[in-house]
């Protein structure tokens, strides 16, 4: 579900659902119809195009990861300093109205609040199509910085290491959505055992995740970026599928439903 | 003041520039990147330095424009820019140095007040850290160190919030319109009650104790 604003926030739109689609049976219909609606008025010859191999549908992922890259950057420089710009204005504009006009520069900065407002709107959505922090530093940083909105206490183990856009992008977000359904879990029962008073005995009773980024060395490709998560309940893994499988990657779950272990793992271009 | 500026965006760049005329202050060089920006500062002095984090000559030029000029002068002051504010970078600007250093958000420095006092701050050593950040790190505490926070004060929980701007506490004092020595008994108490030292008498030690500490609660660097 993270994956919408992508999705309506640029040039993403038409070919990501396609993407998606192509897994599934119902698929083919999708890239088909189009093409052959208008040469032919008989639906029953319309030809149904070859399903793209798996390279060529992990190259059109991959892809899509560096669009939702570029789309980030976009906003940066584009509307987001635009809109900063607007603000410096609005400050000289005030600086220039005499002091003798307390309404207007009231009104003056109640623009400019506005305008905060806004751009926190637009990180919110950046951070959705992909987190300037992952661009920059990586998955540690960003995963830390992501730690904060989460209520479920975390302990991050990530290295320094680089794993490409692609692959640091679908971690990114399959530990987020991951960690997000564990939240909302934690949210709904209240089962409380009798002696827990405090707010924090529900978070020791849950234990920590630890979320662990690793490299493990493949010999046919450049490399497998592999995420584990402990102490996690593995029924959360099924939102992590779709968004590894695409690029190739694969689900492993051990232990009980209660608290197991879930690895991903994503090959790295 | 005597300011320079390295900002890439060309919009912002000339925005800042009228605003910090505007408001009085004698803008010696503004660049395009950081590179540029050192070159014109080796011959040109300067009280304070404003620099884009995101710009060339890498993906966060601006700090590492930041490392050199501390390095050449220790004493010209250090305000960051960024279109986000984030901890990580929080961070990373501490370690290029705790004093006369500032972090912002860009719309948050467009009034000629504001700009001013951040650049008043820097230009006699304090910290500056950009408020939405610093009231985030106080209100998002994790794990152990939420029960900690949760047992002060509104009050004093002001005070934090504040002390994690980077602010003094004649600058505390007169936010809270309490005076200074009312904050110095808040700040004893939520010493206290953190389990802090209260031996960081100096300014900005104390808010790297504050800072470190809110920090701590999220495993890791």
């Amino acid at each position: 579900m993270m994956l919408e604003p992508a999705q309506c926030a640029g040039d993403a739109p038409r070919t990501a659902p396609e993407q998606g689609t192509p897994e599934e049976s119902s698929s083919a219909v999708t890239p088909g119809t189009p093409r052959t609606a208008y040469p032919t008025t008989d639906p029953e010859q319309a030809t149904r195009l070859p399903a793209p191999a798996p390279d060529a549908r992990r190259r059109s992922e991959r892809d899509q990861w560096l669009r939702r890259r570029r789309l980030e950057r976009q906003l940066h420089d584009g509307a987001a300093l635009r809109i900063s710009a607007l603000t410096l204005q609005l400050g000289l504009f005030r600086h220039r109205v005499p002091d003798a006009e307390p309404d207007l520069h009231a009104s003056i900065e109640s623009l400019q609040d506005e305008l905060h407002a806004v751009l926190q709107e637009l990180r919110d959505v950046a951070g959705k199509i992909y987190p300037p922090l992952l661009d920059e530093a990586g998955l540690g940083p960003a995963l830390r910085e992501a730690a904060d909105r989460i209520e479920t206490p975390l302990r991050i183990d990530a290295p320094a290491d680089r794993f490409g856009p692609a692959a640091e992008g679908a971690a990114y977000f399959a530990i987020i959505e991951c960690l997000a359904a564990i939240d909302a879990a934690a949210c709904e029962p209240v089962t409380q055992k009798p002696g827990a008073q405090e707010p924090e005995a529900h978070e020791t009773a849950t234990g920590p995740v630890e979320v662990l980024v690793r490299r493990d060395t493949d010999e046919q490709d450049g490399g497998v970026l592999a995420v584990e998560l402990t102490g996690v309940d593995v029924r959360h893994a099924e939102p992590m599928l779709d968004q590894v499988r695409r690029l190739g990657g694969t689900i492993d779950v051990a232990g009980g439903p209660g608290s197991g272990t879930i690895t991903a793992r994503i090959p790295c271009e | 003041m005597r300011v320079a500026l390295a900002e890439d965006g060309a919009l912002f760049r000339e925005g800042l520039l009228m605003l910090l005329q505007a408001a009085g202050h004698e803008v010696v060089g503004c660049t395009a990147d950081g590179d540029a920006l050192v070159e014109l500062l080796a011959s040109q002095p300067a009280d304070v330095a404003i620099l884009d984090i995101r710009m060339p000559p890498e993906p966060d030029g601006g700090l590492v424009t930041a490392e050199r000029l501390r390095a050449a002068h220790p004493d010209m002051g250090l305000l960051f820019l960024s279109h986000y504010a984030e901890s990580h970078y929080l961070m990373r600007i501490l370690r290029i140095g705790t004093d006369s250093i500032g972090y912002r958000l860009k719309e948050k420095v467009g009034s000629v007040d504001v700009l001013t006092d951040t650049l008043d701050r820097i230009g006699s050593g304090e910290i500056v850290i950009e408020p939405v950040l610093a009231k985030r790190l106080v209100e998002r505490p994790r794990g152990d160190k939420k029960g900690v926070v949760a047992t002060l004060s509104e009050r004093e929980l002001d005070v934090l919030r504040l002390m994690a701007e980077g602010r003094s506490n004649n600058g505390i004092a007169a936010q809270l319109f309490v005076t200074p020595k009312a904050v110095e008994k808040h700040i004893a108490n939520i010493f206290g009650k953190l389990n802090l030292h209260a031996d960081t008498a100096e300014h900005h030690r104390r808010v790297l104790a504050v800072l470190t500490y809110l920090r701590s609660q999220r495993d890791g660097d």
